[in-house]
């Protein structure tokens, strides 16, 4: 068959690095950066949205970008403890369908950050990575879910004081 | 039954006075034997070379009821799984809007899709590269993106096996891709890949398309089966393999597919083995090993040392007497445990009568297969007497006749075992089904009674009789064929009206009943007009009552 093309990929990759760099006062929210020595490995900061529980938190994503990026879509996961429905408690992993099926080439890394911070501030209850989140979502206890997310970006995703 | 057959015999009397009109005769008395109406065959065979042309024709409907393109045609029929039906009532249903929406049908002017009217170079949004406007492409939907990402993604989308329905890359775009755009771009880059892409397409045919079905021949035949009226009937490919179309193992009517599956199941993991294990043996708390008390008081010991109360199967010390365990007791008597072991008990004789009617006329039907060798080389004895008779079609048949009743007979005991047994327990009282089995038994017996006889005739030596008793052991086969045929329709009958019919709750549905024997499927035409669908749309093939179908259909689907 045809020959794998990274080139491809990698020239995207590079584009998009490039874009980053240019317009890095664009969006404060999001801060992206690429490792150093492997463009397929990327790291983002994000900002915890304002109004919820994450705000006031910086958390870390990893970027996995396979080599068929951007027919792919990269694999994203939290670096940093977030208490959240859609993201795996342990592995940090994201229940996003743009990161699954409705993936389109048309996405970049950094509009993927944005979708997340969407997510982060309108979780999906109903399809739960974290079930215990999910279930004080889809039981109404408002308040015992924000001051439990809450406790985890004051313990996992602000600076330690003093 | 004794009167039935000797005014039977009469019957046959009557005939035996004229042979020369024995084949009207035959044919006379066949229709009387109940021979439905069968017209054309109700399902084709399609084979590599027909089935653009089968493709075609449905292509061709939508295209006469909708101003489409062939390709705007196949993404509505892929879309509504090859239903023809399916998208006019879509359509009708919802309008047209919608079912284009729904099905990703974008339909423009032609001056809208070029990309002329823009500057070149345009930035394409995947590589984010700015590529002059010749070497990008658009979409129906409007978006376009450079030639390179298209057909990157193309060549993606048809090794992942999704050539039926390649969505524009745009985010939430739900436009099929056009087909013709997909393979110039693909051929230029891998021609062996585009022409995946065409077979895929042509394919799609079958995989998506709930009227037609591979052939389950092994190794395969190659061919797919299009049935015209009803999923729910047996069919022969053209390579000789009778399946049922439903489930696509082998025919096994009047077993429903539910009831052949369960029977499959319960004969291959040796259930009844399982069964007697748990009745007449405990595991071993221990080492799980079950054991088996072979006499005693109820103080047993495992092999592996362990001893335990045979009453409760709990673990305890070798310390006992013949009435108690020292520091062990387990009175209490549970009705639940003795109700369990002798509905086990009775199951296993019930499958074991079952299963033993079933096996035996399994076997006689295979040694039966060889009479076929025998009764050839019969008649060509006969031909070579240079008797009266010429023709030895009723000998054939007969023996047809046989083979076919037979299977029917074979299956109807896997079906008594469910119909029976506790699969319906929550739809019939004990009494109900009590009556409901002796009705059916009745008739079981009859046919089996029957073909007996049938098989017994048919053995004969005839070949070494005169003129007069060869013509009376024809009438005597032809009676019987008739007799046998009219017992399985009637049982078919009794099986659909009387027994799966009234079933509220479980849907089972069997295929109908063929005089004939399982329809071998006929070959689709090669050339196509448009008018040489039309006929094979409408046939009403198939016979008896089929009123549940539709029921069950909505029902399957819904799933």
């Amino acid at each position: 068959m045809q020959p794998p093309i990274p080139q491809a990929s990698r020239a995207r990759l590079f584009k998009e690095y490039k874009e980053v760099q240019r317009e890095k006062a664009a969006d404060p929210d999001i801060q992206l950066v690429c490792d150093d020595s492997n463009i397929f490995k990327w790291t983002a900061l994000i900002k915890g949205p304002s109004e919820t529980p994450f705000e006031g938190g910086v958390f870390q994503l990893a970027f996995a970008v396979p080599e068929q990026y951007p027919l792919q879509p990269p694999q994203v996961r939290f670096l940093t403890k977030i208490f959240h429905p859609n993201v795996h408690f342990k592995t940090g992993e994201i229940c996003l369908d743009i990161l699954k099926n409705a993936w389109s080439p048309a996405w970049t890394l950094q509009s993927v950050c944005r979708a997340i911070i969407a997510l982060m501030a309108h979780p999906e209850p109903d399809s739960p990575l974290n079930c215990d989140s999910g279930n004080l979502l889809r039981s109404g206890d408002i308040r015992g879910y924000q001051s439990m997310a809450r406790m985890y970006t004051r313990l996992a995703a602000m600076p330690k004081k003093g | 039954m004794g009167d039935y057959i000797s005014s039977e015999d009469e019957y046959y009397n009557d005939y035996n006075d004229d042979d020369r009109d024995s084949l009207d005769g035959y044919q006379h008395f066949r229709f009387e034997g109940g021979c439905q109406n069968e017209s054309a065959p109700s399902s084709k065979v399609i084979t590599k070379e027909s089935l653009l042309t089968a493709q075609k024709e449905d292509l061709h409907t939508v295209m006469q009821v909708l101003p489409l393109g062939e390709h705007h045609a196949r993404s509505l029929l892929i879309h509504c799984r090859w239903d023809v039906e399916r998208v006019l009532a879509v359509l009708v249903e919802k309008g047209k809007e919608q079912l284009y929406a729904d099905a990703g049908v974008t339909v423009v002017e032609h001056d809208d899709l070029s990309l002329s009217k823009f500057s070149s170079p345009l930035t394409c949004n995947i590589c984010v590269d700015d590529v002059s406007t010749n070497e990008m492409t658009i979409m129906d939907c409007g978006h376009y993106f450079c030639n390179n990402c298209w057909t990157e993604y193309f060549i993606v989308k048809i090794n992942d096996g999704q050539s039926r329905r390649i969505r524009c890359m745009a985010y939430k775009c739900n436009a099929i891709c056009d087909e013709a755009k997909i393979r110039k771009l693909v051929s230029a880059r891998d021609p062996n890949l585009a022409e995946r892409f065409d077979r895929f397409l042509l394919e799609s045919y079958i995989e998506d398309n709930r009227r037609v079905k591979w052939c389950p021949s092994v190794p395969h035949c190659g061919n797919a089966i299009r049935v015209e009226v009803d999923e729910f009937c047996e069919v022969e490919c053209t390579c000789g393999l009778q399946f049922c179309f439903n489930c696509s193992s082998e025919a096994h009517s009047p077993c429903s597919c539910r009831m052949w599956e369960l029977w499959g199941k319960k004969s291959q993991d040796g259930s009844e083995t399982v069964n007697w294990i748990t009745v007449h043996t405990k595991a071993c708390p221990k080492c799980q090993k079950p054991v088996e008390k072979n006499g005693g008081c109820n103080l047993v010991s495992c092999i592996c040392g362990q001893s335990f109360c045979w009453l409760c199967g709990g673990a305890t010390g070798r310390d006992h007497t013949w009435t108690n365990i020292t520091g062990h007791s387990c009175g209490r008597y549970k009705e639940e445990d003795v109700n369990k072991l002798e509905h086990a008990k009775r199951e296993l004789s019930r499958y074991v009568h079952y299963h033993d009617r079933f096996k035996a006329h399994t076997d006689s039907f295979k040694l039966e297969i060889k009479l076929k060798e025998t009764i050839q080389e019969k008649i060509s004895k006969l031909e070579e007497r240079d008797s009266a008779f010429k023709d030895f079609s009723w000998l054939t048949s007969g023996l047809n006749r046989l083979f076919r009743s037979r299977r029917v007979l074979s299956y109807s005991y896997p079906f008594a075992f469910f119909m029976f047994g506790d699969l319906f327990n929550n739809e019939m009282t004990e009494a109900e089904k009590e009556i409901k089995q002796h009705l059916f038994e009745e008739q079981q017996q009859q046919l089996e009674a029957n073909i007996e006889k049938l098989s017994l005739f048919i053995e004969e030596p005839f070949h070494q009789y005169t003129e007069d008793k060869v013509a009376e052991t024809r009438m005597k086969i032809m009676n019987m064929s008739a007799i046998t045929d009219n017992l399985c329709k009637k049982m078919y009958e009794c099986i659909e009206n009387d027994l799966l019919g009234p079933l509220q709750q479980a849907i089972h549905i069997i295929a109908p009943y063929k005089s004939k024997g399982v329809e071998k499927a006929s070959e689709l035409p090669l050339c196509w007009g448009p008018n040489a669908g039309d006929s094979s749309i409408n046939d009403e093939g198939g016979c008896s009552s089929r009123k549940r179908t539709r029921i069950g259909r909505s029902c399957r689907q819904s799933h």
